[in-house]
């Protein structure tokens, strides 16, 4: 079904619509847990302060009490949690819709070129509204969340992004920003266009060539094992370029929203390595072993 | 004054107008009903500024007395200056037949006219009778008009004989003649002849110097700007009475002679539209600074402008201090602001097309609803006697007509309380642009648009089409960057942070041109001639343009241009350009020039370079670096355009434009059934004949025209006979009406478009066919559908043959085949 402005925009605004209920639904709840958590903290302040008399069963009148109090309250947070999932569901789904637009609208061919100012703002926000992995209690981080990698049999879907290695010209190869546009199980091949229009655009490129980037952030506080370690070697995206090149992370991000700070290779500095750059998690992937040639 | 002259109806004038000689016998002069006004009438300047005023009040003064004589009084006045009646007698003013004393000791004594309309004339013996017959019937105001000229008369000839310098004398003689004549002739004067008609030039004084307070002060906050505004009052005002000198003095001073003779002809038109008639009403009056443009002001802007400060001077003591601080502090700066624009060689302000919108506390201001306090700089100038002929702005509101003085006029306007700014305002634009949209309109779309809760549409969620700089401008405006010019000295001491950042500005510049050595670079960079526009980010250079003037060709040299690459695709390059051209055209360069390398011929072309130079080469030879393998690109720069905002304006612009069709849309509502052409195969039709497009006011272009008659002569009577003969065809049976599905189920598998001559005839009914290619279409897609489906051994098929072939002749019968 093509995806006109005006059905995104409707598309859009439906979201919109819900995640502004949500947002009242979520206040309410927080405050219904705030008050749980209140009358939790009276029940304990109760308990201790009471005499410890001999008389249990008020004591474990007081447990039960102080049990169902609990209980009420893990409902509440679990509650709050599905909802707060569900409204960033509503975020994450404007998010794709806009992007479906986008992808859409490029394939209809009427050209609304995006600039390449527009581009790489484009490629900020898409970078700053990556999905947060939010992990239950004792979960690991899945595949494609931050450093992790995809599994050997993950296959990128249509429409996501991903670092493809393209001959630029007789000798010199490139790790660029494109997107997918189809997989060929025959060939074992991706189809992937380079995400700057104004580039050759189409390749057909072996699995090997192709590295899908992170489909989620990984937070810091909750998730560091999914991150690269200091000193790791990367390929990261050059800000404001459309290029993986080899870089050394120099500081790990601080929180889910922070980027990454990393030293370029690059021969033109005197030590090698260029100035500390700021670069998203989404766009700092594991090196490709064998093929690092990228200067 | 002799005795003799004092008379009233029996004074005559003894000249003819062909006479040459003035000043004999009698002289034009007042009444003696009032003794006092025969030496009025003497405006020129010596007495200075309070008598003018006096003056002036004294002619209007005469002429209410004048007109409330009796009638006949009025008619015997009006015989002097009338031809007499009698057939074949060339007498053109009756005369006084013996001057008598004691006829004029009586007279005085008894306030009554000696003459009688039984007296005889002296120069034609006629009675006076005959000198006014053909005024006897004329309504009271054309005898007043007349009356009123009479004075003028008399005044310009006590002006003529009392004025030393030749010129000037000449101009009088000459408008006293035009008088004169216009009083024989009953007629309105005209002045007409070599000098032209006013405007001389255009853009007005008035207009440039309105346009250089738009264009120098239009950033100043509203207080600032109103004072701006009142200097530019005052100093039209000034203008608007100066007395200029004659040119007999002024030769003094300038020696080229083209100089003095262009000042000698604009001297004249003053006084013959501007000077005299302020005090004489019944020549056309107009006002100095509407008429005039920049020869005139370049003319006499110096010496004006001395003598005006020297005055402000001798008066500062009587100024109250508020006063004081404007005409002694802001009045010499604004000045000197002027006279850079007056003789810059493309100062905006000359421009007759300069437009720029004023700020919003100036809308204000403009459209009048804040109280504008005029008065207050008349009191700047309460005039002393001064002897210098220079006219200060004592005006009064008596004597000039405040809607002459566009200059003043607003405040004159708000004063008054006469007519409603806004409204005079408008129908003045109204009449100079013609359909030019009201200003209110667009400022009710600015207001609109400006609004933040303004929506543009639902496509405003995917807008990516920010103009390239739009995010640097936000940065600079959040403080986030700044930029500056910096140059390295060896004579003067350049501070640490100039160094640090030029150092900064190797290091961009080293790293992004790597085919440069670092030692040209520092060359370059650190040379005090080469200056560059820094871009600096917090606290260091993040990109720059180094560039070189050279003053004498008027180009700037662009010699390195780069953002650090971590910097770059944010617009960062556009704005820097931006800067860099506004820098210059604030310092009178207008022309880039650069040589660039294969990867900056597309930045430089989005920056409105070109390959194309306009310089003459003798221009920038020997001065510009050449660069072998690189490319010669040129800008010209458009003193107009204030780059940084240049894309908001347009943006805006485009914005309004869009709404002002909104707003027509709203007003011309009508669904129009779609145009169907396009499907069956038609592949362009004249824009008019799209239903609807002419109701909303469309015009074809001038060029179209001609292409549109031709079009239009596919009336539908003429359509319908070609149409009716088809149809009577023998061959046409197979095509009378739509092919019936029962009888050949899968025609329409095949025919996409189907038609028949039913069909068309309902369709010229409906007036469908609006041009007569739509109706070819039509009758051309019956032939092609048919020879489609049906293979050519059919009879079918020979029919759509024959038959097209018939409506062919049939269009050229009917003059409506063109091929």
């Amino acid at each position: 079904m093509p995806l006109t402005a005006d059905v995104a925009a409707q598309q859009v605004q439906e979201r919109l619509r819900t995640l502004h209920r949500f947002i009242y639904d979520i206040e309410a709840e927080r405050a219904r847990n705030e008050q749980c958590i209140e009358s939790i903290l009276r029940a304990e302040k109760a308990s201790e302060s009471s005499p410890s008399n001999e008389d249990s069963s008020g004591t474990s009148q007081q447990q039960m009490q102080l049990k169902n109090l609990y209980k009420a309250g893990l409902t509440a947070a679990e509650q709050e949690e599905r909802l707060l999932r569900a409204a960033l569901l509503r975020i994450y789904e404007i998010r794709s819709i806009k992007n479906e637009r986008r992808i859409q609208a490029r394939h209809a061919g009427n050209k609304e070129t995006i600039g390449c100012g527009a581009l790489m703002k484009m490629l900020l926000s898409a970078a700053q509204t990556l999905p947060l992995h939010v992990g239950r209690v004792g979960e690991r981080a899945p595949q494609l969340c931050g450093a992790v990698p995809a599994d050997p049999g993950h296959i990128a879907r249509a429409g996501d992004a991903v670092a493809a290695l393209v001959r630029v010209s007789e000798k010199e190869e490139n790790w660029i920003l494109a997107e997918v546009v189809s997989w060929l199980p025959a060939q074992g091949k991706y189809e992937v266009d380079d995400i700057d229009e104004e580039q050759k655009n189409r390749h057909v490129l072996s699995k090997r060539r192709v590295v899908p980037l992170p489909l989620m952030r990984a937070d810091p506080r909750t998730d560091e094992h999914a991150l690269f370690p200091k000193g790791a070697v990367v390929m990261a995206l050059y800000p404001q370029t459309t290029c993986f090149y080899r870089a050394i992370v120099n500081r790990l991000p601080a929180s889910a929203a922070d980027p990454y700070e990393v030293l370029f290779e690059d021969s033109s500095y005197a030590d090698g390595y260029s100035p500390p750059e700021r670069v998203a998690q989404r766009y700092v992937i594991a090196i490709k072993e064998g093929k690092g040639r990228a200067t | 004054m002799s005795t003799e002259e004092i008379h009233d109806i029996s004074m005559p004038i003894t000249e003819a107008d062909s006479s040459q000689t003035h000043g004999h016998d009698a002289s034009l002069t007042a009444t003696a009903d009032d003794a006092s006004s025969s030496s009025a009438a003497t405006p020129q300047s010596t007495e200075g500024q309070a008598s003018r005023q006096s003056n002036l009040q004294r002619i209007q003064q005469r002429k209410q007395q004048v007109y409330n004589w009796p009638h006949n009084k009025k008619l015997l006045k009006l015989a002097i200056y009338s031809a007499c009646q009698t057939p074949e007698c060339t007498c053109n003013g009756w005369k006084t037949p013996v001057p008598q004393q004691a006829l004029k000791a009586n007279q005085r004594a008894d306030n009554q006219p000696l003459a009688s309309f039984n007296d005889p004339c002296r120069n034609c013996n006629h009675v006076l009778e005959k000198h006014v017959t053909q005024l006897q019937g004329l309504p009271v105001a054309e005898v007043n008009r007349l009356l009123g000229a009479v004075v003028d008369v008399e005044n310009i000839f006590m002006c003529m004989h009392r004025e030393d310098d030749q010129d000037t004398k000449r101009v009088y003689y000459y408008l006293f003649k035009i008088l004169r004549k216009c009083i024989l002739t009953r007629s309105h004067p005209r002045i007409e002849g070599p000098l032209g008609q006013p405007p001389f030039e255009r853009p007005s004084i008035a207009k440039a110097i309105t346009n250089f307070v738009l264009y120098k002060f239009n950033t100043l906050s509203q207080r600032e700007w109103q004072t701006m505004y009142d200097l530019a009052k005052m100093f039209l005002h000034c203008f608007n009475h100066w007395n200029f000198e004659t040119p007999s003095v002024r030769k003094l001073q300038v020696s080229n002679p083209e100089d003095i003779s262009a000042y000698q002809i604009n001297y004249t038109r003053w006084l013959v539209f501007c000077h005299v008639p302020a005090f004489c009403d019944s020549l056309p009056h107009y006002e100095t600074s509407l008429v005039f443009g920049r020869t005139l002001l370049r003319a006499v802007f110096k010496s004006v402008c001395k003598q005006l400060m020297d005055k402000c001077h001798l008066e500062r003591d009587r100024m109250p201090p508020e006063k004081r601080v404007l005409v002694l502090t802001h009045f010499p700066r604004f000045l000197a602001l002027l006279e850079e624009e007056i003789f810059s060689a493309d100062s905006p302000i000359w421009d007759p097309e300069f437009k720029q919108n004023p700020p919003n506390h100036l809308q204000n201001i403009l459209d009048n609803k804040t109280p504008i306090r005029r008065g207050e700089f008349e009191r700047v100038t309460a005039s002393g006697d001064s002897k210098d002929g220079f006219t200060t702005v004592s005006l009064s509101s008596g004597t000039i007509n405040p809607i002459k003085q566009e200059g003043v006029k607003r405040g004159a306007e708000s004063r008054s309380g006469c007519q409603p700014m806004s409204a005079a305002k408008r129908r003045r634009i109204g009449s100079d642009t013609g359909d030019d949209v009201c200003e209110r309109t667009v400022a009710d779309i600015v207001a609109t648009i400006t609004d933040p809760n303004y929506m543009c549409g639902p496509d405003a969620l995917f807008q990516m089409q920010a103009p390239r700089d739009e995010a640097a401008k936000l940065e600079e405006q959040r403080k986030l960057i700044e930029f500056h010019v910096i140059g390295n000295s060896l004579t003067g001491a350049v501070n640490k942070q100039t160094m640090l950042w030029l150092i900064g500005l190797h290091n961009v510049f080293s790293h992004q041109l790597p085919e440069m050595t670092k030692e040209y670079i520092s060359q370059l960079v650190f040379d005090p001639k080469h200056k560059t526009l820094a871009l600096i980010k917090e606290g260091r250079p993040i990109g720059g343009i180094c560039f070189r003037t050279f003053l004498s060709q008027g180009f700037s040299e662009i010699v390195f241009c780069a953002v650090t690459s971590n910097e770059q695709v944010k617009g960062y390059g556009t704005h820097l350009m931006n800067h860099l051209k506004d820098y210059h055209i604030r310092n009178n360069i207008l022309h880039f020039l650069t040589f660039a390398d294969e990867y900056a011929i597309g930045y430089f072309k989005k920056q409105g370079f070109s390959k194309d130079i306009k310089l003459p080469r003798a221009m920038y030879q020997g001065y510009i670096k050449d660069y072998e393998g690189a490319t010669l690109m040129h800008c010209e720069l458009n003193p107009r355009i204030v780059y940084t905002q240049f894309t908001s304006v347009v943006r805006r612009q485009k914005e309004i434009v869009k709404k002002l069709i909104d707003m027509r849309q709203k007003e011309v509502r009508k669904i129009h059934p779609g145009l169907t052409c396009f499907k069956e195969g038609v592949r362009s039709i004249p824009v008019e004949c799209v239903p609807g497009v002419r109701e909303t006011g469309w015009r074809p272009a001038a060029g179209a025209r001609a292409h549109h008659d031709h079009d239009a002569d596919a009336d539908v009577a003429t359509l319908r006979n070609v149409l009716h003969a088809v149809k009577n065809h023998a061959a046409a049976w197979p095509f009378l009406k739509p092919v019936d599905k029962a009888d050949v189920p899968d025609y329409y598998d095949h025919i996409k478009y189907p038609m028949d001559l039913r069909t068309m005839g309902e369709r010229l009914k409906s007036r469908y066919y609006v041009s007569k290619r739509l109706f070819i279409a039509d009758m051309t897609r019956i032939f092609t559908n048919c020879r489609l489906y049906n293979s050519p051994d059919t009879d079918y098929y020979r029919c759509a043959n024959t038959l097209e072939k018939y409506f062919h002749t049939k269009m050229k019968e009917a003059g409506l085949w063109d091929k």
